[in-house]
């Protein structure tokens, strides 16, 4: 405890602060097994509210935790890497919201939604299988500082978005059951949130503080 | 999409932590060199000129106010209370008269963390809390203050004990005792003298310009002695604060004396606690023994400073701002009816000062520049 003062850490305190952001992306990984396997036929399970449950509020603690730290680490450093600070500082909300969009993906099931047998199952699973990887990618790419591979994964990244808004869209006028739509229209933006908060968390490696967080806007709005 | 054009800022290289551990020995060195340069300069000036100096100082409460005032001036009490060293040692001034000089220097380096809670204005509540934390280490060395100057002019119970202690360490030689690192000092401070020598004969001459190089010299080694120390534990603190977080008021004390001992200035420690409990991350009463910690943490500085001088009496003033500060604590701290005297009294004022910030002002002006002026004005 006291004698940590004298001990040497491996990880500096900026370390365990990245390190914490990771594992909330790999829990939310989790959280989005969960929620979207009841999604795929695993229906409404105790067992699976609960861990949906439990795993987003250790997301939640672990974001509060990390602005704590991050608050204590800019005191201490007296601001001199406040940009790092302030660009952590807001990708942990991101973070966060990776999470929680995810176990938005249990309320679809909780409303009745299952696209086990649905006609269009194999291009449901094809997307939910790409966001799951990407955000185990994110989690990998952010933990190992690697800008060209979060460069690489952005514009993936990208890609899906688009993907995603076109798939809101095909719902929003499908002429199918409106129950169905919904959940289709729901899922689909779910999985676009999921992207571009993952995005967020990646631009910190690539674009400077006052950039952070313009990759969900339409192409055009881009600079 | 621009990305790769525009990526964040690389961090600069710094220096690596061994070499910058090499500079701050340096640097230590330097210091302790400054302190003996100081004391040179001032016995060389001659008793004539420090005794008009320091004529009205043998009134305690002058001798108090000075302390606040000169702490005030340059930032630092270890800057202070390092002169006051060099001023006992040299023999300008007595162990008794330095007294209530070191004490004032505890209580006018407390203006640090008041000023950096000043930022916190313009969010009410940050600012009751901010405001709350840097007073009450006013408030708690105000009170120490108030008891023990006049326990020790009645008993001299604090310069007893602490001759006592330097009498341990002086044994059979009395007027000095043997400093480990006083010979590597002298080869130092004996170089420098040669240099000025060569620029001047004249003794009154020398001795001003050893006075201004030792004062220079100690101002410029502990500052950036901190600074360096600063980023070299700058982990080492993060953890140790991370720990002290809701802790038991012993973890506390030990953080803020580890701290402290480690960046060589109790400013350092407690400027840090001010934007942490102003966001709330750690309660005022948290804070507390962290700061009452770095107020003993911070008393190293003049037992090193001691250290180059290897006089007994310097040695003696050193100790005595040892065993003020840890008396203080035993006095204040034990008991659940004292303990948070300090705190009380400074989140009433900071409900006043959320209020009319103007008061916040002319509170940090009035105790740490105003009161200290008018007493040694009307008192010497």
């Amino acid at each position: 405890m006291v004698f940590d003062f004298f001990r040497s850490k491996r990880q500096t305190p900026l370390e365990q602060i990245e390190a914490t952001i990771a594992g909330m992306l790999r829990d939310s990984r989790v959280v989005f097994d969960t929620a979207v396997g009841a999604l795929f036929g695993g229906g409404k399970s105790k067992e699976a509210k609960k861990a949906v449950r439990a795993t987003d509020r250790a997301i939640n603690r672990a974001q509060e935790d990390v602005r704590r730290a991050l608050m204590l680490h800019s005191s201490v450093m007296a601001g001199s890497d406040l940009s790092t600070a302030l660009a952590y500082m807001s990708i942990v909300k991101d973070a966060e919201r990776v999470g929680d969009y995810s176990k938005n993906m249990y309320e679809l099931v909780k409303f009745g939604a299952d696209f086990e047998a649905a006609e269009d199952a194999e291009h449901l699973a094809l997307n939910r299988d790409l966001v799951g990887q990407l955000i185990m990618d994110a989690a990998d790419v952010f933990d190992g500082h690697d800008a060209e591979a979060a460069q690489r994964l952005i514009g993936k990244a990208d890609g899906f978005l688009s993907e995603h808004d076109a798939n809101v869209k095909k719902a929003f006028k499908s002429e199918g059951k409106a129950d169905q739509a919904v959940a289709r229209a729901m899922y689909f933006r779910f999985l676009k949130r999921i992207t571009a908060h993952v995005m967020n968390v990646l631009t910190s490696l690539v674009v400077p503080l006052h950039r952070l967080d313009h990759y969900d806007e339409a192409p055009e709005g881009r600079e | 999409m621009d990305a790769v054009a525009e990526t964040p800022a690389e961090p600069k290289a710094g220096i690596p932590p061994a070499l910058r551990g090499l500079l701050v020995l340096a640097l230590l060195y330097g210091f302790l060199v400054g302190v003996k340069l100081l004391s040179s300069g001032i016995k060389g000036l001659g008793s004539g000129f420090t005794d008009n100096l320091f004529e009205g100082a043998s009134n305690p409460l002058v001798g108090l106010f000075a302390g606040i005032l000169a702490t005030v001036l340059v930032q630092s009490s270890s800057v202070s209370t390092t002169t006051i060293v060099g001023l006992v040692a040299a023999g300008t001034i007595p162990v008794e008269t330095a007294i209530p000089m070191i004490m004032g220097a505890n209580i006018g380096t407390t203006i640090t963390n008041t000023l950096v809670s000043l930022t916190q204005a313009r969010r009410s509540e940050d600012f009751k809390r901010a405001f709350t934390t840097a007073t009450m280490h006013d408030f708690f060395n105000l009170m120490a203050v108030a008891i023990l100057l006049p326990i020790e002019l009645f008993t001299r119970v604090l310069s007893r004990a602490a001759t006592w202690l330097a009498g341990q360490f002086a044994g059979a030689e009395g007027g000095s005792f043997k400093s480990p690192i006083k010979g590597a000092v002298t080869w130092g401070t004996g170089h420098v003298k040669d240099v000025i020598h060569t620029v001047t004969e004249d003794p009154t001459g020398s001795a001003a310009l050893l006075l201004v190089l030792g004062l220079a010299m100690i101002f410029l080694t502990l500052s950036l002695i901190t600074k360096n120390m600063r980023t070299l534990v700058a982990a080492r603190i993060e953890r140790s604060l991370n720990a002290a977080l809701e802790r038991s008021a012993l973890v506390g004390i030990t953080v803020g004396v580890l701290i402290t001992v480690a960046v060589q200035s109790s400013s350092i420690t407690t400027s840090i606690l001010i934007p942490l409990v102003a966001s709330g991350v750690l309660l005022v009463r948290s804070a507390y023994p962290i700061t009452l910690g770095a107020n003993v943490g911070t008393t190293i500085t003049a037992l090193l400073a001691a250290m180059a001088e290897g006089a007994t009496s310097a040695l003696t003033i050193a100790l005595v701002h040892a065993i003020f500060n840890i008396a203080a604590i035993l006095i204040v701290y034990p008991w659940a009816r004292t303990r948070f005297i300090p705190v009380l009294l400074a989140e009433k004022l900071a409900v006043v000062a959320a209020e009319r910030k103007w008061l916040a002002i002319a509170y940090t002006f009035g105790t740490f520049v105003v009161l200290p002026v008018v007493g040694i004005l009307l008192l010497s």
